[in-house]
């Protein structure tokens, strides 16, 4: 253990103090402040437990949760297992759009909803013209919407975990049941289902914590009774209650604690339950299965009826950004570029932020991103797992507690949040375990002998670590440095908090035009426009990950 | 009797061939091991017996039920026990579970379940861990789940594919000896798939040679042993040396043939193939190290006599073990006593004329 990574880990540790203990401190501090005495008590905890619509809210929230996790999971098992074990055609395609929806702004999706399924949208529009119902009918508004979407936001996740699992699980451990004697759905629910518990189980609780951080789609839907939701409006609309937005630090402390709760519970049991280790020399590709013609033909359909739920948003949104006054009629009639030119002429600064922001908070992602991963794979300091936990929390941290903390601790004290920078460095703060996982793993896959070979050869560990690591990292690195952009450009629920006039990203221009003046022909455009960059960013990734360094590094995962 | 009969069986992957029509039956209570190097076969053979593969042609008949012309029979409903390379002991079941999992299915009541897991436990000496974890067992441990799974059920047919390779040394020669004394003792039917082939020698009845799809060679471990088939045979089980040469004279009466080496000396040896064994046909003389006998001083009788210089000697304990060069030719020899030449010096080989064997 050398001076130099000590040092260096003392570093890391400094900016995990400013950027995240000390405003997660003061937000927990405030939650502790009683407005009507001026003093201090557990007194707005115990008004939220005994208040009927604050308890209300929170078991609301928790009901929503389960409610998604339940649609995610009925839809994603058989979804994961078409895509994990059929031999089918088309197979990249599918899975490309079936996890659109995780680059995709959630926010996006909302919208163009609304404007497909909503009370005069076009579907109940082109019912009512071909006489099947009179009035319209209720798709959205209410909770089914709002399990609907959100579902459909995170089915990713659940797909992503099991499909792994369904691949990754040694194939012997199904033929033994089948020589057993177990058959077809029996070695699925017996065997199969639960060796993938651990992958599922991951995804699962990135699923149930997303109603605890989403405010903006029940919002748009007319359903409030949700706790971010209610945080957002005690806190954005009644900070001249005090006692409100004590409440509504309260719900976002009780938010926070129920997500990291949940996620630590979910870690423990995965890693109590690791199965992977014990299957030796599994094939590459899985079980595949060559399913009969009938069987094919569903999976199919199922495959095809969730992609063109996902292409919906990019379509209708695209159609509301190319035309004005789409009202009352099942597609546009009047075609225009006039959104696009009042975005480009009236406040291009919205993209130029975005890109502004985005890309400071990327350099400062990979500036500490590489030097946290380089600790924890390849150094002994002391604390380098408490490092790596502390930033994986922040996964599960709903992003309306980081922005309402940073607003809470760089207004006064440490005046940061009266300049600009306070967006990247929040956008960075939000972000950083995306891009750290992706470090570490391509960290992990690194032979070490490849980086000692170097030293042996007399470079120093810096030298090493630009001749030797970086360029072997750079594929992961690469790809995690894209994700971490894309989800750094479609923040909201951070932002937010934090922007003055002049610092609006694409997705809060997005939310005020839709918001404020119903001008959702420009939310459109500027969610088209978002859905476009990310689109390119993403063949940039397929590009980077599958054809120059697929070359230079053989093919790598598929 | 035939238990099992492989009728013309044949599998392609693609392009490749895995096997190429072959023929074999195990006999009732008798274990067969499929031998072979890697990609020979011998796995999806096995495969195939179990039901996990399908093959392209030709049929396997077990107790005279037919598994593929009348319908394919599913793996299920074969009534075999199956011990995978890589236990597949079910992470998420504890020992137990593991092993009732198939008498559950097959509906048996709860008391004889009971009953029928305490005795298998104890057969392979598992008793009182039943209750554990797979994770919380050594590899050896896993091993006997799973060979414990294959047999509570009772199987007409119990199919290993390479369970011991996963093991250290010294527990895989454990449970060689465990699982051949086992076996014989329930007088299951099995069948056996091992690159290793001193495993196959140690607890085969049988052994069926697999090269490239095809089986070169069955029959008992001493007869694949001493009379290797063809040079495929002879170089995979034991070692063996080859020198090339050229027959001169053939005696068809006593299955003997001379054979002219590249070095230019006169051998004496057996041959079993008269029709390919003429005058004037290139060949190998193959001889075992250890039935190459060495001396200091020539003998009086000069028939198959060698000489040639040490190039590598080696003390291995309970032997030596000389790399001797005849004119170029390198000859592998195993002496059981000391000898005082080292290396470099000169040295007389004595090749026996009924171990030494014309191989194609």
């Amino acid at each position: 253990m050398s001076r130099g990574s000590i040092s260096l880990a003392a570093l890391l540790w400094l900016v995990i103090a400013f950027l995240v203990l000390y405003p997660l401190s003061i937000l927990i501090i405030e939650s502790f402040k009683i407005a009507a005495t001026g003093g201090w008590g557990i007194g707005n905890y115990l008004e939220f437990f005994q208040d009927a619509y604050y308890l209300k809210t929170f078991l609301n929230t928790l009901y929503l949760s389960t409610l998604v996790l339940v649609t995610t999971t009925v839809f994603g098992i058989p979804l994961a297992y078409i895509l994990a074990r059929y031999r089918h055609l088309g197979k990249t395609i599918f899975t490309a759009l079936i996890l659109l929806p995780i680059v995709l702004p959630a926010f996006a999706g909302v919208f163009a909803f609304i404007i497909f399924f909503g009370k005069y949208g076009t579907v109940n529009l082109l019912l009512m013209d071909i006489g099947l119902t009179e009035q319209p009918i209720n798709f959205i508004y209410g909770l089914h919407g709002l399990v609907f979407i959100q579902a459909l936001h995170m089915l990713p996740f659940i797909v992503l975990g099991l499909s792994a699992g369904f691949t990754n699980i040694d194939p012997s451990f199904e033929e033994a049941a089948e020589v057993e004697g177990a058959s077809g759905f029996r070695r699925f629910f017996t065997i199969t289902l639960p060796l993938c518990t651990p992958s599922y189980l991951a995804g699962a609780v990135l699923v149930f914590l997303w109603p605890f951080t989403d405010w903006l789609t029940p919002l748009i839907l007319g359903q409030v009774d949700f706790l971010p939701s209610v945080s957002y409006i005690n806190i954005s609309y009644h900070f001249t209650d005090v006692h409100r937005k004590y409440m509504g630090i309260v719900a976002v402390v009780v938010s926070s604690v129920v997500c990291i709760s949940l996620f630590l519970l979910a870690r423990w049991w995965v890693e109590k339950k690791k199965y992977t280790g014990l299957s030796k020399g599994t094939t590459s590709e899985g079980r595949v299965i060559e399913p009969s013609a009938w069987v094919k033909s569903g999976a199919y359909v199922y495959m095809i009826f969730i992609a063109i739920l996902v292409l919906l948003i990019p379509i209708v949104l695209g159609l509301a950004a190319f035309s004005r006054r789409w009202v009352f009629e099942p597609f546009p009639t009047y075609w225009t570029l006039e959104n696009f030119r009042l975005i480009l002429l009236e406040s291009p600064g919205l993209i130029k932020n975005s890109f502004l922001y985005s890309g400071i908070a990327l350099v400062f992602g990979i500036a500490f991103g590489l030097p946290v991963a380089y600790l924890i794979v390849r150094t002994r300091v002391p604390g380098r797992d408490a490092l790596d936990f502390v930033i994986t929390l922040m996964l599960a941290f709903p992003g309306i507690a980081i922005g309402v903390s940073y607003l809470l601790a760089f207004w006064k004290g440490i005046p940061l949040a009266q300049y600009w920078i306070i967006m990247p460095i929040a956008l960075f703060a939000r972000r950083l375990p995306y891009f750290l996982r992706m470090a570490h793993s391509s960290y992990l896959q690194l032979d070490p002998s490849l980086e000692e070979a170097s030293e042996v050869s007399g470079a120093g560990k810096v030298r090493t670590f630009f001749n030797i690591s970086l360029p072997l990292l750079l594929k992961g690195v690469l790809v995690g440095v894209v994700m971490f952009f894309i989800m750094a450009f479609q923040e909201i629920s951070t932002a937010v908090f934090l922007y003055k006039g002049g610092w609006e990203t694409l997705p809060i221009g997005i939310y005020l035009n839709w918001h404020r003046g119903m001008e959702f022909g420009i939310a459109a455009a500027m969610a088209f426009l978002m859905i476009v960059i990310t689109f390119i960013l993403l063949l940039i990734i397929s590009r980077i990950g599958g054809g120059v360094l697929k070359a230079a590094w053989g093919a790598g995962e598929n | 009797m035939a238990f099992i009969e492989i009728q013309s069986l044949f599998k392609r992957f693609k392009d490749v061939v895995a096997i190429n029509r072959i023929e074999f039956e195990v006999n009732q209570g008798e274990m067969l091991t499929l031998l072979g190097p890697s990609g020979c076969g011998k796995t999806t053979t096995l495969r195939c017996i179990a039901g996990l593969e399908k093959p392209d042609e030709g049929d396997i008949v077990i107790d005279g039920k037919p598994m593929l012309s009348q319908g394919f029979v599913p793996p299920s409903k074969r009534g075999i026990g199956m011990v995978f390379q890589n236990y597949a002991v079910w992470p998420h079941m504890k020992v137990f579970n593991n092993i009732v999992y198939g008498l559950k299915l097959q509906k048996v009541p709860r008391q004889s379940i009971r009953e029928k897991a305490q005795k298998v436990l104890e057969l392979v000496g598992l008793e009182g861990l039943e209750d554990r974890y797979p994770a919380q067992l050594s590899g050896g441990q896993q091993q006997r789940v799973a060979l414990a799974r294959a047999l509570v059920t009772n199987p007409k047919v119990l199919l290993l594919d390479e369970p011991l390779s996963n093991l250290d040394a010294k527990l895989r020669e454990e449970l060689r000896f465990e699982i051949k004394s086992l076996v014989r003792r329930m007088g299951i039917t099995s069948v056996y798939v091992t690159h290793d082939q001193a495993e196959a020698m140690v607890i085969s009845d049988r052994i069926a040679v697999m090269d490239s799809g095809n089986v070169v060679q069955i029959g008992t471990p001493e007869n694949i042993y001493e009379k290797p088939a063809n040079k495929f045979v002879a170089d995979f089980i034991g070692t063996t040396n080859f020198i090339p040469g050229e027959i001169i004279r053939v005696a068809a009466d006593t299955h003997t043939a001379v054979m002219r080496t590249e070095f230019n000396e006169e051998l004496h040896c057996h041959t079993s193939d008269l029709t390919a064994t003429v005058s004037g046909a290139k060949v190998n003389a193959s001889i075992r190290p250890e039935d190459v006998e060495v001396f200091s001083q020539p003998p009086e009788n000069p028939e198959n006599l060698l000489k040639g210089t040490i190039a590598h000697k080696a003390y291995l304990g309970n032997f030596l073990y000389f790399f001797v060069n005849v004119d170029g030719t390198m000859i592998r020899v195993q002496v059981s006593h000391q000898l005082p030449q080292e290396e470099g010096e000169e040295i007389y080989l004595l090749l026996n004329p009924q171990k030494c064997m014309i191989l194609f």
